[in-house]
């Protein structure tokens, strides 16, 4: 491992959560500022993580806290092997490995609540994975690599250019991975109002603060995806991401809740449509 | 000395299950079972140590009898043994079947091409060894693993006469003649024993005369009946469009020159489609679901190292003859099709027994497309599949025939909070879920290596993605729905504290205190296949050193690529990378630290899943306050999606479309 | 470490409402306490439908034979540190139904409560107030936790034994 390396690996480990963690705080803020309020202050999110951490531990069973340690380590290597710029497909095989563990955690307990939030997040994972995959693949098409550092050095243009409507699919898909309305059916962020809290109902105290955490990894990784498709110049890739971020929140903020029923089937076709037609583009220019 | 190995893997079944066949006493046939499979397992493994490069051997002699007529002998002794059966069964269909095997084939041995004679006649190589040690190893496990299972079994049923003698003869004499499969190099030799795992597994099947048992053993045979015409009429066509016996040797039809390819075509779409009937393909998936009717032992051996894997591996072993073909590209599509929708069938499924046989489709599908994609990567990832499939399935058949003992049912939905009555059972089929469906696990790098492979392919690459999605939803919830319950006290023990209490977790689980009470026959198998499962996963960068790269060197010469390289992290290929050992150092250390934190001693309260405050009192017990201050119990259930995807409402228009596929596959080859 | 924790207890309160038999007056003021007008997530107080993450249980209404239990529950559930604020008339005393057969009397009857905030139906103004008053109170027992002091099984019985 060179000296890049492992300060890649240091900062993923220890500089990503920081980030994830001012993300959600600001994700918060212009969430209050479209809904006419003032909002949390900007560090709300670690508040919130250390007080749970100062809470009595309770559990159902002793596997939710082996799933919330799982998942918080599945995610943590996810943004390491991203820092490490390997392989795209391995990094979401371990993205999957979180989304298990915090499945069967949820299970785990046997509250209706987290069983029916565990039943659809499980339908969420198999709403995104596959678009996701759909994804790398035509980034693969285009770059003929899995592995970032490949990408990275041999491609030298803009990835948002020649797959734009990939792009379209990987924000549908990051709707549905970040739990954002329409599509917080698993468990929901706002006033945490449907049924209970879904899929963390029964984590609590610091094992719910392990699980935020994870999320915050999650949000730096997919940050991290997004960045890709604009990987030449830094400016623009700022851009990018402020962009699908903000789009996000607002796609939050103006969208009630829909069912899975909706969500399974229209992801799917919008998103092969799309694919193909963004593969075939592809093709045709490399014809 | 190698000769006289395979001459044992071959023949040891046989004569062992005869001898099964004709004991009565049971603690003798164990005693035989037990030594076939300690001795198989020594063989493979010494055929594995002895083997340099492809070894040749053809027998000339058995008993002074010359094998070759030997052979063709027992052929048609067995199809009139099927032919009888099919009379008795009343089946104009498996009738007609049957015939149409018989007289092609007798045509053929008396008219066409008397006295072929192929040298070699048997050809082991690494694909084959591989094979060989799949079966020698994992079915002698589930052999043994009958033993007792067995007992047990006729104990349910009442049965006066006991009928273990028939069980173990077929099921002893299956693992010969799959051994017979993997070394046959004579297409004639490979059609034979083809043909005794048809009749195996019908007998089998069958085996507990039931109604329902009859009706799926007979359909189990009418469909790989369909296959063995198919395989009757790849070897007529061999020899009429080339008029020539050097392409009845398997290595010669897969290595043939560029100038045949045209008069070949046909017989390899043939074999394909014997292929995909064994290999329960859609649209045949019928009769493999139906197969779960038998005793556990038998499901286990078909699924994991016998039978289906007979069809995927002549698929893939035939890969290098039609690679660069429209049938390749066709096998690919069928391949990731049936994986696809056989996942989809498998997500509205809560019988344990049939999602395991939907996902053996779903896995064999995979395998499939891999032989169809057709890349040295994609045969790579055949090949690890095949192994760590076998592995995997096994194991969690079996898990799956112990729990349906201990419980009275294989419904997932019973198997809720199975851990707290079951502990020891239940992590080990958690363990052989998790080796199903993630990282750094053998079966999902095989999974990474197909979605590489398959890349520029992209309607094939769209279906394994989708497939892929799904299976992770069948298998997730039902690693989860094992560990659904309350913690129970009693069989924690609270002696030991600090450093050791995390370590005893480690090996014991939660439950240090709760014995596992079955008997050795059943605790040995089941562990050894899940540290099998285990320890294989995380030596692949050795395993494929040794085992699966050197099949392509003999796979076929001039095409050797190297496509993987390994190294201490893991593989690297030319556009991705797989970290097997950091994924799996990270995993180590998660659940280390997740262990040591559970059993910190320090504060914690159990606590009872959320009620709206109406819960009972004793944790233990999921009951909350309804009416009338009456205490009501509830079930959470999973979501099966019957009403979108049930397997009434889509399987016939997944059997049509799969005809599609293979109508067009065959019209394409016709023209 | 601990300090930031402790700040942060009072910087991140969230709170569970639980509705004993309210007339839903109190109620909606309590739900009007989210909206634009107040925005109590200004302090980092965010309304959640579980004990389990909750740290501040507002209860409304007067406390009758077959909720009671219920209460208890919802209670128990929450994990330390924790405190309660009884809202309106009828959570702080009973109200005009405190001689009904069927009630209890106040919130604490059943449960140890913190604060109390009065008025009927309480103002959104002191409804904030009452949380902010029982912050203190949660600080305090912070400290507590942290030093290894759960008190919430025995202290709970007691109160409920003495009554």
């Amino acid at each position: 491992m060179s000296m890049n390396e492992v300060i890649a690996v240091l900062a993923a480990i220890f500089v990503a959560p920081i980030i994830g963690g001012i993300v959600a705080g600001i994700d918060r803020k212009v969430t209050a500022r479209l809904q006419g309020r003032y909002g949390p202050p900007l560090l709300q999110p670690f508040y919130d993580v250390f007080k749970l951490f100062g809470k009595e531990k309770m559990i159902v069973n002793y596997w939710q806290i082996i799933c919330a340690y799982m998942y918080l380590a599945a995610d943590v290597l996810t943004v390491v092997l991203l820092a490490l710029q390997s392989d795209l497909l391995l990094i979401f095989f371990v993205l999957a490995v979180g989304g298990v563990f915090l499945v069967i955690g949820a299970l785990a307990a046997e509250s209706p609540y987290s069983q029916i939030g565990a039943q659809r997040e499980l339908i969420q994972m198999l709403t995104y994975e596959p678009l996701l995959i759909l994804v790398f693949v035509g980034i693969y098409l285009e770059t003929g690599s899995f592995k970032i550092s490949d990408i990275i050095a041999n491609y030298h243009e803009p990835l948002l250019l020649s797959l734009p409507l990939l792009f379209v699919v990987l924000g549908y898909a990051l709707v549905i991975k970040l739990k954002k309305s329409p599509f917080d059916i698993a468990t929901s962020h706002h006033a945490h109002q449907e049924i209970v809290k879904g899929v963390l109902t029964e984590y609590s105290g610091p094992y719910l603060a392990i699980i935020e955490i994870s999320h915050w990894y999650e949000t730096v990784f997919i940050l991290g995806l997004c960045a890709l498709f604009w990987h030449t110049n830094f400016i623009w890739m700022a851009v990018l991401l402020v962009v699908t971020y903000f789009g996000e929140v607002l796609v939050d903020n103006i969208c009630a809740r829909l069912t899975w029923r909706w969500m399974l089937p229209h992801a799917w076709t919008g998103g092969l449509i799309m694919s193909f037609a963004n593969y075939f583009w592809i093709y045709e220019k490399i014809k | 000395m190698v000769d006289s190995l395979i001459g044992i893997s071959i023949l040891l079944p046989f004569i062992a299950g005869a001898l099964c066949f004709f004991t009565k006493n049971h603690r003798v046939r164990a005693a035989i079972i037990v030594t076939t499979g300690i001795i198989l397992t020594i063989s493979s493994l010494m055929i594995f140590q002895n083997l340099n490069g492809p070894y040749l051997y053809t027998p000339e002699t058995l008993l002074g009898l010359k094998v070759n007529s030997l052979i063709t002998f027992a052929d048609f002794a067995l199809l009139f043994i099927i032919l009888a059966i099919a009379f008795k069964l009343g089946n104009p269909l498996v009738i007609v079947l049957t015939l149409l095997q018989i007289i092609p084939l007798a045509y053929f041995e008396l008219k066409m091409a008397p006295h072929v004679e192929v040298t070699p006649a048997l050809y082991i190589d690494n694909l084959s060894i591989i094979m060989n040690l799949i079966i020698s190893i994992v079915g002698s496990l589930i052999c043994i693993f009958g033993i007792r299972y067995m007992e047990e079994h006729e104990h349910h049923l009442h049965l006066k006469k006991s009928r273990q003698p028939r069980f173990f003869f077929f099921l002893v004499m299956f693992l010969g003649a799959m051994n017979g499969l993997v070394f046959a190099n004579n297409l004639l030799w490979l059609y034979f024993f083809w043909e005794v795992t048809t009749f195996c597994s019908f007998m089998l099947i069958g085996h507990d005369k039931t109604e329902i048992a009859i009706r799926n053993a007979t359909r189990a045979l009418w469909m790989n009946m369909t296959g063995g015409v198919a395989f009757v009429a790849a070897i007529i066509f061999i020899y009429y469009n080339t008029q020539s016996m050097e392409y009845l040797s398997l290595q010669a039809l897969i290595n043939h020159g560029p100038e045949v390819m045209t008069a070949l075509l046909l017989p390899f779409a043939l074999l394909c489609f014997a292929g995909f009937t064994k290999a329960a393909q859609v649209p045949f998936q019928s009769w493999l679901c139906g197969a779960m009717v038998a005793p556990t032992p038998v499901s286990a051996l078909l699924h994991s190292s016998t039978m289906v894997k007979a069809g995927v591996y002549i698929v893939v072993r035939m890969a290098p003859g039609y690679q660069g073909t429209f049938l390749s590209t066709m096998v690919a599509t069928f391949g990731a099709f049936t994986f696809l929708t056989a996942s989809a069938l498998a997500v509205n499924m809560s019988n344990g027994k049939k999602i395991l046989a939907y996902s053996t489709i779903a896995n064999l599908g995979l395998i499939i497309a891999c032989a169809g994609i057709n890349t040295p990567a994609a045969i790579i990832a055949a090949v690890l599949l095949i192994i760590f499939h076998a592995i995997s399935k096994g194991l969690l058949f079996l898990c799956v025939g112990t729990i349906e003992h201990a419980i009275g049912s294989r419904d997932i939905e019973d198997m809720r909070g199975l851990y707290n009555s079951m502990p020891a059972v239940s992590r080990i089929t958690i363990i052989g879920i998790l080796t199903m469906m993630l990282p750094p696990f053998g079966a999902l790098m095989s999974k990474w290596m197909a979605i590489e492979a398959a890349a520029n392919i992209p309607w094939v690459v769209v279906m394994i993605a989708l497939g892929s999605g799904l299976t992770v939803l069948f298998w997730a919830r039902w690693a989860g729905i094992f560990v659904s319950g309350p913690h129970l006290k009693v069989f924690e023990s609270q002696g030991k504290e600090g450093f050791f209490a995390p370590l005893v977790t480690i090996f014991k689980g939660f439950y240090t205190k709760a014995k596992w009470k079955d008997p050795a026959s059943i605790k040995v198998p089941l562990v050894s296949l899940a540290i099998g499962a285990i320890i294989l996963s995380l030596s692949v960068p050795w395993l494929y050193t040794f085992l699966v790269d050197p099949v392509l060197s003999c796979y076929k010469p001039g095409l050797f690529v190297e496509p993987f390289k390994t190294g201490p992290m893991g593989f690297t290929s030319g556009a991705g990378a797989f970290y097997v050992l950091p994924v799996f150092l990270v995993s180590i250390i998660a659940y280390l630290a997740a262990v040591v934190a559970a059993k910190q001693k320090d504060h914690r309260v159990f606590s009872a899943p959320y009620m709206c405050g109406e819960q009972y009192a004793d944790i233990a017990e999921p009951k909350f306050r309804s009416h009338l201050n009456n205490w009501t119990n509830y079930v959470p259930a999973n979501i099966y999606m019957q009403d979108i995807i049930g397997e009434s409402k889509i399987s016939y228009w997944i059997n049509i479309i799969a005809l599609i596929i293979l109508i067009v596959l065959f019209g394409e080859v016709l023209r | 470490m601990k300090s930031f924790i402790n700040k942060s207890r009072v910087k991140s309160p969230w709170l569970i409402h639980f509705d004993c038999g309210s007339c839903n007056g109190c109620d909606i003021e309590v739900l009007a306490c989210l909206t634009p007008v107040y925005d109590i997530e200004r302090f980092g107080i965010l309304n959640v439908g579980n004990p389990k993450h909750a740290d501040i249980l507002v209860v409304t209404g007067t406390v009758n034979h077959r909720n009671k239990k219920a209460l208890r529950n919802v209670y128990d559930q929450m994990p330390e540190p924790k405190v309660v604020v009884a809202v309106g008339a009828c959570g702080t005393t009973g109200g005009i139904f405190r001689e009904a057969y069927n009630v209890v009397g106040g919130v604490d009857k059943i449960i140890p409560v913190d604060a109390y905030v009065s008025g009927c139906a309480a103002k959104p103004e002191s409804i904030i107030d009452g949380v902010i008053i029982a912050l203190g109170k949660l600080a305090e027992k912070g400290k507590k936790v942290d030093q290894g002091i759960f008190e919430r099984l025995e202290n709970t019985q007691n109160f409920i034994k003495n009554r």
